[in-house]
């Protein structure tokens, strides 16, 4: 009984994770195999019933709610077309490739010609590096090595290897740039030389130094620090963007999936014991004239489910993420994921940190097959989005086959059998292996014996796909039987495609034809660096002003606004998709509180279940900051994230942290980037914030990464397009060790009766808050940190948690304090008498400015009055003051510097209010 | 109330009760699984289900089997439905001697479905072959994580819910709706074969209501047993 029908089918090589599953149960269950060009597809039918939906309805719903083109196809049917009998037929989405595997010869007489041949191709070659290349084909021991294998100008192959390896996304060009920085201000120029080495690596390695918990960083694909003395736990950071803006679900799955094989592929392998998110997304409501790709609200929806299924499937708990909805997101859209591991400090008496490759050692691909997906991820993660933006990199990920290479793995890690391994994320084979291939210097690999999805890929092809669930393996040949065995029993492949050695030389080869032969050092050298310009003009020159604003007078009206509003209101329904309890160690979970629907500040696990030790995590973004200065957006962003772990009970002194640039292009183009010059300054001020920000705090960077080129090409309401730029955005992600989880606490107020303090300074700093921005405007002085003096009272905090003086805390974020009391009260179910007149405050005297200035640094806690003065012992100078007390009726009032009550409302309404925009979601 | 933090196992020389707990093919849950069982007393020992099958671990050794939580084979085509096929393909004639033998099945989350897909549930009469009963998706259409209160039976012959009137555990699931004719609910229920329900924090029966009753299982069933 329907109306009409619609069908949705997979395109041609995308993956069916539903058909490859069934293949497994069929062959159980016949007692068969099925034949390499046997396989299973899947599809969806959907009956449609509703006497008013017209076929055109139809086809809007598959077209704008069912079906993404770029992944799959799909039809529609009235009831009179479709034919009950056959239905749709059979429709088998199989590869067919006709074509015999070719390598091709590139010329490179001139650079103009190598430069058509990367446009041609998407190599994506920067022009940079064109006359560098060709110089190193061109030269005469090079020429003449290469002879003896049959070669002479470089093959599409061995052009894909350093198209890939030089991308911007695998080599980080741009923070390894050279920067001439210019503050137009003060009229000074300085040049920058390198933020990676000057702001990320420097003060992470001067910390390393004095922290010997800092066990790894700055080299393999996540930081590693210790746990306790069995356990390290390993961490790092990514994004998602490019394939997530244009297939939500699938670019977001394979984001999350993809991190999780950093730790798996750090040292000698790490076990996932957490994932974290978050979505920069345009407003789920939005109705303007520029058309994205996909609505906002799809998308989200999307990378929520994506994120979902990643997580839930591969058994790893999800307990921590945000969203930030703003405009400028609506040209891409970020996606970052965050990958928690935990490795024993050793296998076999050897340090779990150490790896490398030797001469002889197998080189193993696990996991999944190799198709024509992802072909050229990398370097399309590497421009900004446009209509010819390739769809080809747009990939499902498949939790089930990299959980099994994950148990897999572990078990061959604690047998000892692993020497090497790393993952096949972006650039495929020839990032793995070129890269591990440095370790020993050499490699050969039999590029034929690397097991597809399908026939008919060009060599190049097989050696750059992305095809994903993969890992790279380094075995000793006499361990190659009992890691194939152990491969069996779990169910994954594992194949011997080649072996390492120390010729100096990645050896590529097809049925014993060479395909590359090029000297492993060409990727560490000689390349020119990359250039900036970069202009500073100051938010006063940029004509940014505080808006002249008097004094609200529906003060509880205004409040329960701003909790209403969409960056500060409750995300319980995405929290909830998100499995958090799996593996048992949940400790501080992501919904606290009488009724567990307040969000905490941070989580807490219990990676080791036999062990009272802990780790805390927590993540901040704060992009509307870099409105007015991307200096104090980072610093901001940081300090949130530091807060975030001390108020669960993180001890300060062991915080590490992970940033996440995500940047619009900062190249100066007068037609294409007019502004790219004040971008290029915008980014080198965030990494001086980093710098500054981590030296002061005594913070190593654990891990982190970049991704630029945030920008999208929008169709307006006449058929022109608009550049939208993001703002320039830091995730933050804090690891901290809590020494014993029992003395862990949450941010919800626990007893009527308790006292309520505010620790940290309130000063008049409300631009770019979400006070100014309910009212339309920007404003000027943003929010400032002191990073000094907030750590000492961060330690002073941390002692007071430490010795159970303090009953709930919670940091004071974005919407400041006024919103963060609600959330207190909310949390707890219980009242509170607040007097503004007791905050302690500088220059921020009127009530607004105080209930909505975005200080860094501040922290509401909740005591019990019998510890008032072994707290305040503990804070002596520094700047706190009892504000108030927790009562036992449910009324949440707030007396102004008047001495009246300026706000007064039920607990209820708050939360109310709280939930309203997202509330009804499951 | 229990301070498990600071619950440890007990001397592993005084324990003689052996789990199997299951991994591999997704399952997820066998580490705390494995390790709750070494609190309450046991011998725990995770085996991949491929190490039943090719004999390297036989069941015979052991006295309780836990089908475990996860997403066996990507939950792809209905919860623990893929799960049961292997080992009803694979292993059933062990899986039956171990039932003979009077040994404990214990299916938790993704194990509970497959032990439904296997029909070892509810097992009237002895019939442990049929499938009488399903695990659906759940009436609010998602995935959730939430923690709920449960009502114990005092009258179940269930062994592992014994003394159990009331307790709360965190369900995570996107299909646990439990449906079955009215007529074998009312079988379980005059059998006593209801284990748990959902209940409200008052610790009356959900009857229905969302989010006690997180899936909108006919009757608030949790869980059953065997009869």
């Amino acid at each position: 009984d329907f109306d009409s029908v619609l069908w949705v089918g997979y395109r041609p090589g995308v993956r069916d994770n539903p058909g490859s599953t069934a293949a497994e149960a069929v062959e159980d269950l016949l007692r068969i195999r099925l034949k390499p060009h046997e396989a299973i597809y899947t599809s969806k039918r959907y009956c449609l019933k509703g006497g008013n939906l017209s076929l055109d309805d139809a086809d809007r719903i598959a077209r704008e709610l069912l079906a993404n083109d770029i992944i799959q196809e799909y039809k529609v049917f009235s009831k009179k077309d479709w034919d009950l009998e056959t239905g749709i037929g059979i429709i088998i989405p199989k590869v067919r490739l006709d074509h015999k595997p070719t390598v091709t010869v590139i010329p490179i007489h001139s650079d103009e010609a190598l430069m058509r041949v990367s446009k041609e191709r998407g190599l994506a070659l920067n022009p940079n590096d064109v006359s560098t290349i060709r110089a190193y084909f061109l030269r005469d021991n090079v020429l003449a090595e290469r002879r003896a294998f049959g070669l002479s100008a470089p093959t599409d192959l061995e052009l894909e290897y350093i198209s890939q390896a030089r991308s911007d996304h695998c080599n980080h060009n741009t923070f390894k740039g050279l920067f001439r920085y210019r503050d137009l201000a003060a009229g000074k120029s300085e040049v920058v030389d390198n933020l990676f080495a000057t702001c990320i690596e420097a003060p992470t390695l001067a910390i390393q130094k004095q922290k010997p918990w800092v066990i790894s960083v700055l080299w393999d694909n996540a930081g590693i620090g210790r746990f306790n003395d069995d356990y390290h736990y390993v961490i790092t950071g990514e994004t998602h963007n490019s394939p997530s803006n244009m297939e939500a679900y699938g670019g977001a799955i394979t984001g999350i999936v993809g991190v999780y094989r950093d730790p798996m592929g750090t040292g000698k392998g790490s076990k996932l014991i957490m994932g974290m998110y978050g979505y920069c997304v345009g407003p789920r409501d939005y109705q303007g004239e520029l058309k994205p790709h996909l609505h906002p609200k799809r998308l989200l929806d999307g990378v929520i489910e994506g994120v979902r299924d990643g997580g839930n499937k591969s058994g790893i708990p999800t307990p921590y993420g945000q969203v930030w909805f703003h405009e400028g997101y609506l040209g891409k859209c970020l996606v970052f994921v965050t990958a928690i591991g935990l490795m024993p400090s050793q296998i076999k008496g050897e340090p779990a940190e150490e790896k490398t490759t030797s001469p002889g050692d197998l080189i193993i691909m696990c996991g999944g097959r190799v198709g024509k997906d992802g072909i050229h991820g990398v370097t399309a993660a590497s421009e900004s989005f446009s209509a010819d933006t390739p769809a080809g990199h747009v990939q499902i990920g498949d939790p089930y086959t990299q959980k099994k290479m994950h148990d897999f793995l572990l078990e061959a890690r604690d047998q000892g059998l692993i020497a090497f391994i790393t993952d096949n994320g972006g650039g495929g084979l020839s990032s793995s292996i070129g890269e591990s291939a440095c370790f020993s210097n050499g490699c050969v690999v039999e590029l034929e014996k690397v097991p597809l999805k399908y026939e008919g890929l060009d060599q190049w092809e097989i050696w750059v796909s992305e095809s994903q669930e993969r890992m790279t393996v380094a075995i000793k040949p006499e361990h190659g039987e009992r890691f194939m065995a152990l491969s069996e029993k779990h169910a994954v492949e594992s194949t011997v495609i080649g072996h390492y050695t120390d010729s100096g030389k990645l050896h590529i080869t097809y049925d014993g034809q060479t395909c590359a032969y090029v000297h492993i050092d060409l990727l560490t050298s000689q390349f020119p660096r990359w250039t900036f310009e970069a202009e500073w003009t100051p938010p006063e020159m940029r004509g940014l002003f505080e808006p002249v604003l008097s004094e609200p007078e529906d003060r509880s009206g205004l409040l329960l606004d701003i909790l209403s509003r969409p960056n500060i209101s409750s995300k319980e329904w995405i929290i909830r998709q998100y499995d958090h309890e799996v593996q048992g160690t949940s400790v501080i979970k992501p919904l606290v509180g009488k009724d567990y629907d307040v969000i905490s500040d941070a989580v807490v696990i219990r990676p080791v279940l036999e062990s009272l030790e802990g780790l805390a995590a927590a993540q901040a973004l704060l992009p509307t900051y870099s409105q007015i200065d991307t200096y104090h957006m980072a610093a901001c962003t940081i300090d949130e994230a530091v807060r975030r772990i001390v108020a669960v009970g993180g001890d300060p002194d062991r915080i590490g942290g992970v940033d996440n640039f995500c940047w619009p292009t900062i190249q100066y183009d007068p037609i294409d980037n007019p502004d790219g010059k004040y971008k290029a300054a915008q980014l080198v001020r965030a990494n001086w914030a980093l710098r500054d920000v981590c030296t002061a705090y005594g913070m190593p960077l654990l891990s982190g990464k970049d991704s630029m080129y945030v920008d999208g090409h929008l169709k307006g309401r006449y058929g022109e397009t608009h550049k939208v730029s993001a703002l320039p955005t830091l995730q933050f992600s804090c690891t901290s060790v809590i020494s014993d989880i029992t003395r862990c606490v949450t941010m919800d107020c626990k007893f009527a009766g308790d006292l309520v303090y505010v620790l940290g300074e309130t000063r008049n700093e409300l631009g770019a808050s979400e006070y100014y921005e309910h009212f339309g405007y920007v404003g000027l002085r943003v929010p400032e940190l002191r990073p000094e003096s907030s750590m000492k009272l961060y330690r002073a905090l941390s002692r007071a948690i430490q010795e159970e003086l303090v009953a709930s805390c919670h940091g004071i974020y974005r919407g400041g304090l006024g919103v963060h009391l609600a959330l207190v009260a909310m949390g707890g179910s219980l009242g509170m008498e607040i007097d503004l007149s007791r905050v302690p405050t500088a220059g921020a005297e009127q009530d607004d400015f105080i209930l909505y200035s975005e200080t860094p640094g501040r922290f509401i806690v909740t005591i019990d009055p019998a510890n008032r003065a072994s707290l305040e012992a503990l804070f002596g100078d520094l700047p706190y003051a009892c504000v108030g007390s927790v009562s036992s009726g449910t009324d949440f009032v707030i007396n102004g510097l008047a001495g009246k009550p300026v706000i007064h409302l039920p607990i209820s309404e708050l939360k109310a209010a709280w939930k309203r925009p997202f509330g009804s979601l499951i | 109330m229990v301070d498990y933090f600071h619950m440890t196992r007990s001397e592993t020389q005084n324990r003689s009760v052996h789990a199997l707990v299951l991994t591999g093919y997704g399952l997820n849950c066998d580490f705390e699984t494995a390790y709750a069982f070494e609190l309450a007393g046991a011998v725990s020992t995770r085996v991949h289900i491929n190490a039943l099958i090719s004999g390297e671990t036989s069941l015979k050794e052991y006295d309780i089997l836990v089908f475990d939580g996860g997403f066996s084979w990507g939950d792809d085509h209905g919860a623990g439905v893929l799960e049961a096929v292997r080992i009803r393909s694979n292993i059933s004639e062990a899986l039956f001697e171990f039932i003979e033998a009077g040994k404990l099945i214990l299916g938790i989350c993704n194990g509970f479905q497959a032990l439904v897909n296997l029909g070892l549930l509810p097992g009237f009469d002895g019939d442990y072959e049929t499938r009488q009963v399903a695990l659906t998706f759940n009436d609010c259409g998602n995935f959730r994580d939430d923690w709920v209160p449960l009502l114990g039976n005092p009258d179940s012959p269930c062994v592992f819910t014994k003394g159990v009137t009331r307790t709360e555990l965190p369900i995570r699931h996107g299909q646990g709706k439990f449906y079955a004719s009215p007529e074998v609910i009312k079988r379980l229920i005059d059998n006593g074969q209801v284990v748990f329900q959902y209940a409200t924090p008052k610790g009356e029966p959900a009857q229905g209501q969302f989010p006690f009753n997180p899936n909108g299982s006919v009757h608030d069933i949790a869980g059953i047993c065997d009869s």
